[in-house]
């Protein structure tokens, strides 16, 4: 368990405590300090390595790195102050008006107005108590003086039962907590609440608090007189009675909304909750596990709580399994909360089953998948369309006939998984036979004739990347037949990537072309880079390209021009990914390490180390703040995109080099030289996964 | 702007703008279709007290523009409350929930929104037993209840 995870879980832990007072108002200070501690050791480590990283670099680095460790400081030591400033913030305000009702007595005031002004309210709320006290919730040991005439005379409940809380000290209700209300708030320090809804509640409840203890102190100072004579067999209540004036607990008025409000309105308020304030309130009574286990509570908790990607114009028109499941009617949305949760769980753990796609007879360079497919481009010259489900079948093989397959053989590397996760579970499904799958191609133009280098699709066509320099684009809608065949490069077409306008391939000729999706025209090359360009990517009107020079370049698509470069460290930049909403570039490559740039201002965020190899492919899923990367050390290992640390590695799954990775809500894809793709199944044997499909 | 009268389920008489009448649906359409008589309007199911205190809201907020649609997800994105509403919602349970239901009954989305959330608020992040106590609720489970409910929400496959 990392710092991290134990500072959550004792902050939890009080919440069951007896004494929710005194921590409500140490908690948002001190736990806080906890994380800046934390935090500011995490600093201290990662400026010692980025700085020795930055002696032994070359001069024209020093300027970047020199920037970076005190920007880095500073927005890390930022983040961690923002909840202590909203805790204070909150405390603040409690404070300011708990400090304005004692000295002004104005709610004395104002409720005493309304004792005389509004007697039809206050006759509501007499018979609304009367419910309660029917249901025998305040009334623990009946007292003769409780009915006597002089309750009566007063119209407010409020009275009664404060008696009664004083009187039966050691009854059901719990101890009182001198000066305050039964219940001051527990406040989550998550991120379903903010800071002003914290105090909102604070406020409510304290305000109440205080209105209601001035008004039965009052009332109480009335009673007493006739009080005395009337109970003179209990002397000790009396005394009771007189200590409790100073320490004054008192019952306010307290209503269950699950009986006073109609249903609708209770499943409105329910679904301003987080998941884990709804899985509590299930507990509270039968009335309100009817209530917060509806479906059309759970529908949009689930929703909060997992809220589906924004619609951006930048991001490309590949769909992403998110796991949301669908919109149906009757569907089980807190089963899917509790299988999401189970999900989470697993990859917390580093728990999944590998499942090996064998089929291929070289080196698989480069994959894509969604739910219902994974496609494969192999050295062997063929593209192979898999089934994403059980088992997994092979259903097309697109390019030269292959030759007879050979046995699976030794799938992975037990010696390097002992030292991090391995599978618990391995499936090699049986190679699916040929016959049925493989294409009937009549010219010989149809397909690449060299290595598939790299390969992209979306809802309609599919894109191609070929050692024999050209890219072929397919049509996914009409059983992948080839569409147009894009020649330009000198070199082999060593990525592609494309939205619904552009289609954007670079070369190992160091240049990128940008060509028109719906012609097949090749509009624009972008020329500027040393070396093969390794990896590129397209957001909105953004090229973000890799080098084997060493550089990562921002390109504007329409003028052509680059707009900022990203130097590494070290020579040879292998992938680049940039994310969803632009902002953010990812690069790895020969020096192990995967930078993070702020695309805006050019400047570097994060150095995240772990590797002992060249990082060969990236992948950021945002949603889920992963960051998952292969590498030639033969792991793949998944980084938390927050706090930049390794969370899951996961070496040895396959027998060589990781050359491409995917991921998404529940599984990693991963191709390696070895001719295997794993599908890394975080997901795999939970049950009720499939309710998570979209 | 004209000013409208309304009649408590207690029989007292409220005048407001008619701006402020308008944050209420009901009222709204009611005044559209029947003109301004300049009779006074029955709200039968809100007392004085009650109604005042909406009126109160709605001549806050009779500048708001109007909200932006009904999207699910843009409704849920804060619990936040903004400060005046917090002020306004610092009340006893009673009137706070007299008031989610006028909201409801007068068809003022945002009051009934803000009334929402303040309970939500007050739910949040507590144990069940806290939730108890807090609105005064019997615990109407038996002991095995109770479990079966805790057994299925803990529910993961493999813990």
């Amino acid at each position: 368990m990392s710092p991290r995870d134990t500072t959550t879980s004792t902050r939890r832990h009080p919440s069951l405590s007896l004494r929710p007072r005194a921590r409500t108002a140490v908690q948002p200070v001190t736990l806080p300090k906890n994380f800046t501690f934390d935090q500011w050791q995490d600093f201290a480590l990662a400026g010692a390595y980025c700085d020795s990283d930055h002696n032994d670099s070359a001069l024209e680095d020093i300027e970047p790195s020199v920037q970076a460790v005190p920007r880095r400081r500073a927005a890390k030591s930022f983040s961690s102050l923002c909840h202590p400033v909203d805790g204070l913030v909150a405390l603040g305000r409690r404070l300011s008006v708990t400090l304005r009702n004692k000295s002004s007595k104005h709610n004395l005031h104002v409720t005493g107005e309304d004792d005389k002004k509004e007697g039809h309210y206050q006759l509501s709320g007499h018979s609304a108590h009367k419910r309660n006290a029917a249901s025998g919730n305040w009334i623990v040991q009946p007292q003769e003086w409780a009915k006597s005439p002089s309750v009566n005379r007063r119209p407010s409940l409020n009275s009664v039962s404060a008696l009664q809380g004083f009187y039966v000290p050691t009854g059901a209700v719990p101890a009182p907590i001198p000066g305050h209300g039964l219940e001051p708030p527990i406040v989550p320090n998550d991120r379903f609440s903010g800071a002003a809804a914290r105090a909102a509640a604070a406020a409510q409840n304290e305000q109440m608090e205080m209105a209601r203890l001035e008004l039965a102190r009052m009332e109480r100072g009335k009673t007493l007189d006739t009080q005395v004579t009337q109970d003179s067999e209990s002397g000790i209540g009396i005394d009771l009675r007189d200590r409790s004036d100073s320490d004054t607990e008192l019952d306010i008025m307290r209503i269950d909304p699950a009986s006073y409000l109609p249903a609708e309105i209770m499943t409105h308020i329910l679904s301003h909750l987080d998941p884990s304030s709804l899985l509590n309130s299930e507990l509270v009574s039968s009335r309100w596990h009817y209530e917060a286990s509806s479906p059309h509570v759970w529908k949009p908790v689930f929703r909060a709580a997992y809220p589906r990607r924004p619609a951006s114009s930048t991001a490309t028109k590949r769909k992403q399994p998110a796991g949301l499941g669908k919109s149906i009617p009757n569907q089980d949305w807190k089963r899917m909360f509790l299988v999401r949760r189970a999900l989470e769980h697993r990859w917390k753990e580093g728990k999944a089953a590998a499942i090996y796609l064998h089929g291929h007879q070289d080196s698989v360079y480069c994959a894509q998948f969604d739910e219902d497919k994974i496609i494969t481009g192999s050295r062997d010259r063929t593209i192979r369309v898999w089934s994403a489900h059980y088992p997994w079948p092979c259903l097309k093989v697109i390019g030269p006939p292959p030759g007879d397959l050979p046995g699976i053989g030794q799938v992975n590397n037990p010696a390097q998984q002992a030292t991090g996760k391995s599978p618990f579970l391995t499936i090699c499904p049986p190679s699916t036979p040929l016959e049925n799958i493989v294409t009937p191609v009549d010219r010989t133009l149809d397909y690449h004739s060299a290595s598939i280098l790299c390969l992209r699709f979306d809802e309609e066509i599919m894109v191609t990347g070929s050692s024999d320099y050209t890219c072929i684009v397919w049509d996914i809608k009409n059983d992948y037949k080839p569409i147009c065949r894009l020649a330009g490069h000198t070199a082999g077409v060593l990525d592609v990537c494309f939205d619904d306008r552009y289609i954007v391939s670079c070369s190992k000729d160091s240049t990128i072309c940008v060509w028109d999706r719906k012609t097949g025209e090749l509009l624009k090359s972008l020329v500027g880079h040393r070396g093969p360009v390794n990896a590129v990517q397209l957001r909105g009107d953004l090229i973000v390209s890799a080098s084997g020079d060493g550089v990562a370049k921002l390109w504007n698509v329409k003028s052509g021009h680059c707009v900022k470069e990203f130097p590494s460290k070290d020579r040879g930049l292998a992938c680049v990914e940039f994310s969803d909403d632009g902002r953010t570039i990812l690069t790895g490559g020969n020096d192990k390490t995967i930078y993070q740039f702020d695309a805006n201002t050019g400047e570097m965020v994060k150095a995240l180390s772990g590797h002992t190899g060249l990082i060969r492919s990236l992948h950021l899923d945002s949603m889920n703040k992963r960051i998952v990367s292969g590498s030639y050390d033969m792991s793949v290992k998944v980084f938390d995109t927050d706090s930049g640390e390794l969370s899951i590695d996961l070496p040895g799954w396959t027998t060589s080099w990781m050359l491409n990775v995917q991921s998404d809500y529940r599984r990693i894809v991963a191709t390696s030289q070895d001719s295997r793709a794993v599908i890394m199944d975080f997901g795999y044997g939970l049950d009720g996964i499939d309710l998570l499909e979209e | 702007m004209a000013n409208i009268t309304l009649t408590s389920s207690d029989g007292v008489d409220v005048t407001v703008e008619r701006t402020v009448a308008d944050r209420s649906v009901l009222i709204k359409n009611m005044l559209e279709d029947l003109g301004e008589t300049g009779e006074s309007i029955p709200i039968p199911n809100v007392n004085e007290a009650v109604l005042k205190k909406v009126i109160e809201w709605c001549d806050h907020h009779k500048n708001d523009p109007p909200s932006a649609g009904d999207d699910d997800d843009n409704r849920r994105k804060t619990t936040d409350i903004d400060e005046w509403d917090q002020k306004f919602m610092q009340v006893d349970q009673e009137m706070l929930f007299e008031v989610i239901l006028a909201a409801n009954y007068l068809d003022i989305k945002a009051l009934l929104d803000v009334g929402c959330k303040t309970v939500a608020n007050m739910i949040k992040g507590k144990s069940p037993e806290e939730i108890r106590k807090t609105f005064n609720i019997q615990n109407d489970f038996t002991p095995e209840e109770e479990d079966q409910i805790r057994r299925e929400n803990e529910w993961a496959e493999d813990r």
